[in-house]
């Protein structure tokens, strides 16, 4: 009954800690303007809108987040094992893998802006020193909350798994949920306030994001203030809820085949939305069929 | 058939960081092994050495391959070429002194038939598919590979699965410690795929350059030699482990300041808190 009890509540924690994780993931994505919306901040040069807004393409999210995540239980493991008490490996881990992650901020904003040499776009330093540090201090709170709750799992819950292994499918759920929930928000509402709302953004109109701001010109930082209000919470609840109801189903069989009974669970799940899927393509297509021409109507 | 579209002209030719990353990594790889002669662990940082000059070459082919279109493509090539490598590394190290040999030809191997089965049954129909999936297996497995014998001192499958832990002082074994059971590996394979992918995929542009590209791959490899040293604490002498580390940083900071400079000599310009520049349109 204690166990069932410490589960829950540690569940509970966990999923309040993944709220954290990803909002704040999604606050640095689109600081940092990294994934999908960032296409259009590197088309943007080309078809002649200079602009003040940062650069940050390192792969997807999803496979830069596993990475972050993975240094960050990585080296919390390492130190762990040299028997260093557990909350300061977790913070160490998570202070390394931000400075990883702001270096390859940099890299990425200078390499892209360089590279754009030939439509002018020049590399503005402030930026550089400006954005960096808030997407750094962001990525610090994302890691070290998914950190913990991939350390609760391990060493409270009795999951089989390693901390870094963990640590690198959460941070690919991490990096999937920013991904998918908040940077939309950003891409469409924020990117394209000068286009009618609910019109989509024609291709004329592809690259010309805005770039200026209220009051003088539009800074990456401004983008943070207008998505940490709706994009980051939504990304937030998405990411809680996804790790809230994934240890559900680890408190509920992980008392079978020695703590393996709940991976084998989440295959089976794997195994049902798959299934689902394919039936729900099988029966679109079948319904809907191949895309037909609107016939004329006499007139 | 695709077109091939060469995001730059490149100084030095791919068949010559093709040559120099294979041998320039065996050969590091190999150096590792003076740990078990000497009996010391100090020249475990040869195997960080390894991986960074294996990803030097890996960003050449990266950019030979993506050269025919691949455009959001670029960090899915990296990973597949670390799943492929991952796996053939993990055979390889059954294989005691041959370790580095045999992880390079299993590698090439499987690469290939991921390569034939893209290329051909897939039908992506791109000329160099095959012989770039096969390079990018090697260089996964490689660089993998130099990581683990950086990170433990040693690369056969017998000193990467056994670990110690010490419990009120006492060592015991435990394989929940070790380099694999511990899953260390996972991080020397995030390690590697993003930096394999990041030096082509952040130099993409119309003004990518080979040496701004080059100079970032030798960058991102420091960097991930650095976690790794930082890690290797674990498992080697404070001693060798601080070498390792040490070397790392000041590869890192002369690379990244070079990074840096080549950044400023190939930008537009190098504005500070300046209003944005309206080209005519």
């Amino acid at each position: 009954m204690e166990n069932i009890v410490l589960g829950i509540g540690v569940a509970a924690l966990a999923g309040a800690l993944a709220t954290v994780a990803g909002a704040a993931e999604d606050t640095e994505s689109d600081i940092g303007s990294q994934g999908d919306p960032n296409s259009q901040v590197q088309l943007a040069p080309q078809m002649g809108y200079n602009h003040r807004i940062f650069n940050k393409a390192i792969a997807g999210e999803p496979p830069a987040w596993a990475l972050w995540i993975a240094i960050g239980a990585g080296v919390a493991w390492a130190f762990m094992i040299m028997n260093v008490n557990p909350v300061l490996s977790i913070i160490i881990g998570s202070i390394l893998a931000s400075f990883v992650q702001g270096v390859y901020a940099t890299t990425a904003y200078l390499g892209r802006t360089a590279s754009l040499a030939k439509f002018g776009q020049p590399v503005y330093v402030d930026i550089l020193k400006s954005v960096t540090p808030v997407t750094v201090a962001h990525a610090f709170v994302a890691i070290f909350t998914t950190v913990t709750i991939v350390y609760l799992m391990n060493a409270v819950l009795g999951h089989p798994f390693p901390l870094p292994i963990l640590g690198i499918i959460w941070g690919i759920a991490l990096g999937a949920a920013g991904s998918a929930v908040g940077n939309p928000f950003y891409g469409k509402e924020r990117q394209y306030q000068n286009q009618k709302f609910g019109a989509g953004v024609p291709i004329s109109a592809s690259g010309n994001i805005v770039r200026y701001a209220e009051a003088g010109e539009r800074s990456s930082l401004d983008n943070g203030w207008f998505t940490s209000k709706f994009g980051g919470p939504a990304s937030g609840i998405c990411f809680g809820l996804i790790v809230f109801f994934e240890l559900w189903r680890h408190l509920i069989f992980e008392h079978y085949f020695g703590g393996w009974g709940s991976v084998m669970m989440g295959a089976i799940i794997v195994l049902i939305i798959t299934i689902m899927a394919r039936y729900i393509e099988v029966w679109a297509r079948k319904t809907y069929g191949p895309y037909t021409a609107p016939e004329e109507e006499a007139i | 058939m695709t077109v091939k579209v060469e995001a730059s002209a490149d100084a030095i030719p791919h068949n010559t960081l093709l040559m120099v990353g294979i041998v320039g990594s065996i050969l590091c790889i190999y150096l590792t092994y003076l740990n078990t002669i000497t009996g010391l662990e100090l020249f475990s940082f040869f195997g960080g050495l390894g991986a960074v000059i294996a990803l030097i070459w890996g960003t050449s082919t990266i950019k030979r391959l993506c050269s025919y279109g691949i455009g959001t493509g670029v960090p899915s090539a990296g990973m597949v070429a670390f799943g492929a490598g991952i796996i053939a590394m993990l055979l390889g190290t059954k294989f005691g002194i041959a370790s580095p040999i045999a992880a390079l030809i299993i590698a090439a191997v499987a690469g290939a038939v991921f390569g034939f089965l893209a290329d051909n049954v897939l039908n992506m129909k791109i000329p160099v598919l095959m012989q770039s999936l096969a390079e990018l297996s090697v260089i996964g497995a490689l660089t993998i590979l130099g990581f683990t014998a950086m990170a433990t001192g040693d690369f056969t499958f017998s000193a990467i699965s056994a670990g110690t832990i010490s419990i009120f002082g006492f060592a015991m074994s435990s394989a929940n410690a070790s380099y694999l059971g511990g899953g260390v590996i996972a991080v020397a394979f995030m390690l590697g795929a993003i930096a394999i992918q990041h030096p082509f995929n952040a130099a993409l542009g119309p003004s990518n350059t080979q040496d701004r590209t080059l100079m970032l791959a030798a960058e991102c490899g420091f960097l991930s030699m650095i976690i790794m040293a930082v890690i290797s604490f674990a498992f080697i002498a404070v001693g060798a482990a601080l070498v390792g580390l040490l070397i790392a940083i000041i590869g890192w900071g002369y690379t990244y300041t070079q990074f840096i400079e080549l950044s400023k000599r190939d930008a537009a310009a190098w504005l500070d808190a300046k209003p944005i520049l309206e080209t005519e349109a």
